[in-house]
């Protein structure tokens, strides 16, 4: 299990662990979820569909984060995670 | 050349998308000291997304990348060579480490700051400020002090010779010299004091580590409503005079003032003072 990110204002917690179900799942909390929560999923599911990632579980916490915090910390937590493996 | 540079926390969205809001001239996207170890990736990764994204027109992004020696430098650069930037700020920069920031750079067009933070850097600032694809040279005098072993003061005296070192440096080689940051966020009164200072050593520039000290900054750097004055009746004399010096207000007037007084005037154009 990795993350990347913080619960800063602005920002997203996003933590990434591997799925053995062989599957994405995708987890949001969001103090914005009734008006972006659809939005915010879509963003982590192109980047995932982007990287080709089919096995990773995805919790998304966020304070009102733009996208392209969104995708940076989901790539870096993926990064992480891909790290953590090669250790 | 720019006023005022601002220093933006690479790892913090809050600051990053409001960058273009606080009136610097130029902001400095930060990858050393304000990103903790772990999260320099993070930084990364985010100041890539960020400028993938947006663009902005009328302000010049540095990013100042780790210095030469840390395990950062190469990761910084080659994650951000194709990002719209105007170049980097290098720490600890000595004339070896422009010179291998250089060949990363290549025909990337990004040109580079150097920060003068050591007695021995400041040794080599004629060297320095001769590189290639320089933008001007930063002061970076709270590193600097330490490594002298003396405390930073309001009267600055302590960098007297730092700074006009580099300011006759950066104007030999006509680049920007900006001047260290003043590190109290809440005492502008004295902020300009020290901005004055500077400028009156050659300064062109001052950075800024909070967005509060911007419009002060701007005011003294920017050229002064008697300098635009007498800069205007200058360049309107020299037009009518047919003798290569004359006098004025019983100063004598020659070539170099004209052109001093001409860069005057472009500046206050440039900030919108004309």
């Amino acid at each position: 299990m990795k993350s990347a990110g913080s619960l800063e204002s602005s920002d997203c917690l996003i933590t990434v662990s591997y799925n053995k179900d062989k599957n994405n799942t995708v987890n949001i909390e969001s103090i914005v979820f009734d008006q972006f929560g659809e939005q915010i999923f879509e963003v982590i599911n192109k980047s995932l569909q982007e990287l080709n990632i089919k096995n990773v579980n995805v919790l998304c916490q966020d304070k009102g984060a733009l996208d392209y915090t969104i995708k940076a910390r989901l790539a870096t937590a993926l990064k992480r995670l891909e790290g953590e493996n090669n250790e | 050349m720019s006023r005022s540079y601002l220093f933006i926390p690479g790892n913090n969205p809050n600051m990053l998308q409001n960058l273009d809001v606080f009136n610097a001239d130029a902001v400095i996207i930060d990858f050393e000291d304000s990103v903790i170890s772990y999260d320099k990736d993070c930084a990364r990764d985010l100041v890539e997304n960020f400028l993938k994204k947006y663009n902005f027109e009328n302000l010049e992004i540095y990013i100042r990348i780790n210095d030469f020696e840390s395990n950062d430098f190469l990761k910084d650069v080659q994650s951000t060579l194709d990002l719209n930037i105007n170049g980097y700020v290098l720490p600890k920069a000595m004339p070896e480490s422009i010179d291998d920031l250089n060949k990363l750079i290549g025909t990337k067009g990004k040109t580079i700051i150097p920060i003068i933070e050591s007695p021995l850097a400041l040794l080599f600032v004629r060297e320095i400020a001769s590189k290639d694809n320089l933008h001007g040279i930063l002061l970076g005098a709270e590193d600097f002090t330490k490594e002298l072993n003396v405390p930073r003061t309001l009267e600055a005296s302590e960098i007297f010779y730092a700074r006009s070192i580099i300011s006759i440096a950066c104007n030999a080689f006509n680049i920007d010299s900006i001047d260290t940051p003043f590190t109290n966020t809440d005492d502008i009164s004295n902020l300009r004091v020290d901005s004055l200072k500077a400028k009156q050593l050659g300064f062109t520039s001052k950075s800024s580590i909070h967005p509060n000290h911007v419009e002060t900054i701007n005011q003294v750097f920017a050229p002064s409503k008697s300098e635009i004055e007498n800069a205007l009746r200058i360049v309107t004399k020299a037009k009518t005079e047919l003798k290569g010096a004359f006098s004025l207000d019983g100063k004598m007037v020659d070539l170099p003032i004209i052109k001093k007084a001409e860069k005057t005037i472009e500046t206050a154009k440039k900030y919108n003072l004309l």
